[in-house]
């Protein structure tokens, strides 16, 4: 769901760059003030490496209409809404710059919608849910993470002038393409931490007592 | 962490075969389907260094596995940048 370039008008990207400037910088400021634990930062690029890679894997779904892993979920779950933010924007900064993947033109709204939109959805899923089941609630956490950015993708051209403002083809396609296809990312998700819960717990319960 | 960068190890020797199985089911995402129902063209700007996670005069799977390399490093010193400068 990254937008290339072509798909917003001028009024969209300048919108979406100010949301997405807004937010990161917002999170970065945040994030600075509280300091990131000098251990973790290893461990934290190698992760944001491992959700690029895993963004690479395009799902072959027969038919073809398809998707591949996002991961807002995931690294809102393992690194809280701030680090997540900052994560999931530098891997949409590599993508689009190094490898044209979303439109110049577009960064702003693709790091609004899978890098915060997406994160601070799936954060909040987590974190009222996580008590109950924490395999339970990653699943949502990620099946919500990826629609809430594909609705939010929706919203954006259909309220360009490009798609001729068909906000009401855009919004349920995306919607429903996504609800369906992020059944596989609340998966990968859930996976992953119910993994990590065995191996690694250490790595979820800091994050959910610091909430 | 020898773990976890094993992990990345391995996504990344997938990217080729997955590149490939993409195009045998004629991959395409949702968001590239409505702008065709709605006859809107993508307007290439800018490709990128390596455009689409390819590297130029290479095969395309080649370029895929040396994409994933380059883009996972990219990322984690990015990343490992970031949070070095705002570190506690």
């Amino acid at each position: 769901m990254h937008i290339p370039d072509g798909f917003l008008d001028l009024q969209l990207s300048t919108l979406t760059y100010t949301l997405a400037a807004t937010a990161v910088g917002l999170a970065v400021y945040l994030l600075g003030k509280k300091g990131v634990e000098e251990t973790k930062i290893p461990l934290l690029g190698v992760l944001a490496a491992a959700i690029f890679a895993a963004q690479m894997l395009n799902w072959p779904i027969p038919g073809g209409t398809s998707a591949h892993f996002v991961g807002s979920g995931l690294a809102a779950i393992l690194l809280g809404p701030l680090q997540a933010i900052l994560v999931m924007s530098s891997i949409l900064a590599v993508q689009t710059l190094v490898f044209g993947d979303g439109g110049l033109t577009a960064l702003g709204a693709n790091i609004l919608n899978m890098g915060v939109v997406g994160v601070v959805v799936a954060y909040i899923v987590y974190a009222l849910l996580a008590r109950r089941s924490r395999v339970a609630a990653a699943f949502l956490a990620g099946w919500l993470g990826a629609v809430s950015a594909a609705v939010a993708c929706g919203l954006e051209i259909g309220s360009s002038s490009i798609f001729a403002y068909n906000i009401w083809v855009t919004v349920p396609v995306m919607f429903g393409w996504h609800a369906l296809l992020g059944i596989v990312e609340g998966f990968a998700t859930s996976a992953t931490v119910a993994f990590l819960l065995k191996s690694r717990p250490q790595l979820l319960v800091s994050e959910v007592k610091a909430t | 962490m020898k773990r976890a960068l094993l992990v990345v190890a391995a996504l990344i020797i997938l990217t080729p075969l997955f590149a490939y199985a993409a195009e045998l089911v004629g991959y395409s995402e949702p968001l590239e389907n409505i702008a065709s129902n709605l006859g809107v063209e993508e307007n290439l700007l800018y490709k990128g260094l390596l455009p689409d996670y390819t590297v130029g005069g290479l095969d395309p799977y080649i370029g895929t596995l040396i994409s994933a390399v380059i883009g996972s490093a990219l990322v984690f010193l990015l990343v490992y940048g970031f949070s070095h400068l705002m570190r506690r």
